[in-house]
């Protein structure tokens, strides 16, 4: 595996190389974060702009954020999961392929920040990072951790960590990890409807409906979005739990057979729910329903865009 | 007035004496659970970070049911309205931080002022006894000093609690605070100057301040058409995170939720980052674009609110939005180009 | 205390459910009344929130009906409206609905006595589950006992 020095260097290379050959006008990347274990969105318009780029253990927001609607071309650098939600927004006709440069990464995850201060609390205002540890400094230690112990919960069970649909790979496949069986989805499944209840209304007891789960998701480009409707008003702007609940429901199957489990959500969330849950339901719904995963071709038709006469649906009477 | 020292083993008592008759507030839970909940004195700890959360919420709830309203004319009272305001408990928190103590002052002068005063900001305020808890060792994303205050600071609070070799110092800030410890029968102490070292290693500790103080000096037109919230905004993902963890985010959503019988009135945080923020009723936005909404946010908590309220900026540096910003917009980057472009633009 | 009765929100294809209910109300074919329809031009147009929305008012069960699979009067919406059910149903079962309140059926415009037999079976199912309790939003606390 290439270091993320190496892979930082070949993103660069590309970038600059694409906005020579005009193949793109911006490059949507990521650079260093102002803060420990953070990396920010950037756009580079220039060669020089090309050097801030960098690959990280914490390239974690989905840039396929900031196609949707965006005008001229553009290239931008994915990871596997970031590539299919792209691949969804073509689908949806949100950007046109021909504008569209894709710097595919291939990744083995990306860190999630909690599970890291849940290893370590004392404050460190400096950190190091390698392919495989993070190394925090703080005023008197130096911590390392591995990085596969704080993975990201999707990024354990990514079984697309290779961006196959991107116009250009900057290192080798990487190979994909289990995926996800839903184990605890099933298991969830074997307990009475008061505990399923139980459990997802303590999921969302902390919800602030700040609504960064939905603003960080690159598949939430609709221009007035259900929560802000007031002709009518389907939702109370109070912390109801109802009205929490709905919301997260909602967007849940809005996002029915579009998510790719980029994680966006759970890292945008400053509570940290793990919103996930609700779109893990209908990721299992549409894998053992159609056999459809979201965003592994250009070709495939999203399931709820499509339809078989003989599909199965015995709960109809 | 005298400052006061409480050992270690006798922080209990003394929290017993400050709370008698008096609901106990106090920080309690780690990481994102971290709240000022109320607790009882043998759970209080000193030890932790900050709340994960400002502590606006004890003054100011995300959802606070103001009033009711009924509309049956079978009733005797067929329009009534009640008020519903949370009832003000008298209470002491203790271990707020002195940036959040600051923030809470800011948002007191908007609550409260020679114009308007919020009911129901002002019962839940003013029947709260406020005991700070100094930042000896500040953390990391901590920027306090640069943007005015001090780890030590005490405004908005009535009595600042600091770790003191011999146990837990106590300097009383308004008569209030001086009133409740005095009445604790606590052990008076000289500690200013074991105080004044100790605030000028945690304001050492930040490290050498950024200057903002070129934002406060004219410019406001300048910083308004400044460029620079294109590109600020181009990374943002309007998703208000950055205002509701805020201690000094204030603004409001005023809703009705009526059934068959009537209805309640109440206020909801809202937050400048929402397009549903300042549309209109005739469709017309004037802040149409996240370009607006993010000079909103930045403009009024470094310009605006430091016009309105002598100087004192709506951030106190307590670095919550530099951790939570999922794409990382630090507003310290923010207010350091805000400077850089006043001062080119004077010069 | 009398029996509950519950209330159920219906929503009926104009093409076929709708007409099967008035079939069966012309043919004086008895069920029970306890459910209030909305029209809808084809179950395609069912949109998830409509029913998130009766349980979040206080509807005790949902019933949504449509043109069997293949007699769709806009040839296909009941085939979009079938997988949309998929997802829904696996969902709101997850999340720990009882099963029995929400419904789906197909019911063409001519099985009066399918929409009879239907109707009791709903009302009774729901019956059986009791009141929504943990599946709404709280009442409205008006306070106006301590005013009176």
């Amino acid at each position: 595996m290439p270091s993320l020095e190496e892979t930082t260097q070949k993103i660069r290379e590309t970038a600059k190389k694409a906005l020579a050959d005009g193949k793109a006008e911006v490059v949507i990347g990521y650079k260093k974060g102002t803060y420990p274990l953070s990396t920010a969105p950037f756009f580079a318009r220039t060669p020089e702009d090309c050097d801030q780029l960098i690959w990280s253990n914490f390239a974690r927001i989905n840039l396929a954020n900031y196609l949707p609607g965006r005008p001229g071309k553009v290239a931008v650098v994915a990871k596997g999961c970031d590539a299919r939600s792209i691949v969804g927004q073509v689908a949806e006709n949100q950007f046109h392929k021909d504008n569209l440069y894709v710097i595919g990464v291939p990744c083995t995850g990306m860190v999630d920040n909690n599970l890291i201060a849940a290893k370590e609390q004392r404050p460190y205002r400096d950190y190091s990072e390698t392919l495989d540890t993070i190394t925090l400094k703080g005023a008197d230690f130096s911590t390392e951790i591995k990085k596969e112990e704080v993975l990201r919960r999707n990024c354990r069970t990514c079984a697309n960590r290779t961006p196959k649909t991107a116009d250009e790979l900057v290192g080798p496949e990487v190979p994909g990890a289990q995926a996800d069986d839903f184990a605890d989805l099933k298991e969830l499944h074997s307990k009475s409807p008061e505990e399923r209840m139980e459990y997802f209304k303590d999921l969302i007891k902390d919800c602030l409906r700040c609504y960064a789960c939905r603003n960080a998701c690159p598949l939430c480009y609709c221009p007035v979005c259900f929560v802000d409707e007031t002709r009518p008003q389907w939702l109370g702007k109070s912390t109801d739990p109802m009205d929490t609940l709905t919301f997260h429901l909602l967007r849940g199957l809005h996002c029915a057979g579009r998510c790719t489990s980029c994680g966006a959500c759970e890292t945008a969330c400053p509570v940290n729910i793990k919103v996930r849950e609700f779109n893990r339901i209908t990721e299992e719904t549409v894998m053992d329903e159609w056999g459809y995963e979201a965003g592994l071709s250009w070709e495939q038709k999203p399931p709820l865009t499509v339809f078989q006469p003989d599909d199965e649906a015995s709960f109809i009477k | 007035m005298p400052e006061y020292i409480v050992e270690e083993n006798a922080l209990k008592d003394f929290l017993q004496s400050i709370s008698k008759g008096r609901v106990l507030l106090s920080p309690q839970g780690v990481g994102d659970k971290c709240q000022i909940t109320e607790t009882t004195p043998d759970k209080v700890t000193l030890n932790f970070t900050n709340t994960h959360i400002s502590p606006k919420t004890l003054f100011f709830p995300q959802t606070e049911w103001l009033m009711s309203f009924q509309k049956d004319h079978s009733k005797p009272h067929p329009y009534v309205y009640q008020d519903l305001g949370d009832k003000a408990k008298s209470a002491v928190v203790f271990g707020i931080r002195p940036c959040d103590a600051k923030g809470l002052s800011v948002s007191n002068k908007v609550f409260q002022n020679d114009r308007f005063t919020d009911p129901y900001w002002k019962g839940k305020y003013e029947s709260v006894i406020k005991v700070g808890l100094a930042c000896k060792d500040p953390f990391p994303q901590c920027f306090c000093v640069a943007m005015g205050g001090s780890p030590y600071g005490a405004t908005g609070l009535d009595v600042l609690a600091f770790p003191s070799e011999k146990g837990l110092g106590l300097k009383p800030i308004t008569d209030e605070g001086a009133k409740l410890l005095a009445e604790a029968n606590l052990k008076e102490a000289d500690l200013s100057s074991e105080l004044k070292s100790q605030e000028e290693a945690a304001i050492k500790a930040q490290g050498i301040p950024d200057d903002y103080s070129p934002i406060d000096h004219r410019g406001l037109l300048n910083l308004f058409q400044d460029p620079q919230w294109q590109s600020i905004a181009e990374n943002c993902l309007n998703c208000g995170v950055c205002t509701f963890i805020c201690p000094t985010c204030h603004c409001f959503d005023i809703q009705d939720e009526e059934n068959s019988e009537g209805g309640v009135r109440m206020r909801n945080w809202d937050t400048c980052m929402s397009w549903l923020f300042t549309v209109h009723g005739t469709g017309h936005n004037p802040r149409p674009s996240k370009t607006e909404r993010v000079r909103q946010r930045f403009m009024h908590k470094l310009k605006y609110i430091p016009m309105k309220q002598n100087g004192d900026r709506g951030c106190t540096g307590c670095g919550r939005c530099v951790v939570l910003c999922p794409v990382n917009i630090d507003i310290r980057s923010v207010a350091l180009r805000m400077s850089t472009l006043n001062m080119q633009k004077q010069a | 205390m009398s029996e509950f009765e519950p209330k159920i929100v219906a929503f009926f294809c104009n093409w076929c459910t709708y007409g099967a209910a008035d079939l069966a109300g012309v043919s004086r074919l008895e069920y029970p009344p306890n459910f209030r329809v909305v029209r809808l031009p084809c179950t395609g147009r069912l949109n998830p929130k409509f029913i998130l929305e009766a349980f979040k008012r206080g509807a005790d069960g949902v019933w949504v009906s449509g043109c069997h699979p293949g007699d769709c009067h806009y040839i296909a919406g009941n085939y979009y409206a079938r997988r949309k059910f998929i997802v829904m149903h696996y969902m709101l079962d997850s999340i720990g609905l009882e099963a029995d309140r929400l419904r789906f059926s197909w019911i063409s415009s001519a099985e009066a006595t399918k929409f009879q037999h239907m109707a009791t079976d709903v009302v009774e199912h729901v019956r059986a589950c009791g009141p929504n309790l943990k599946f709404r939003k709280a009442p409205l606390i008006l306070g106006m006992e301590e005013v009176a």
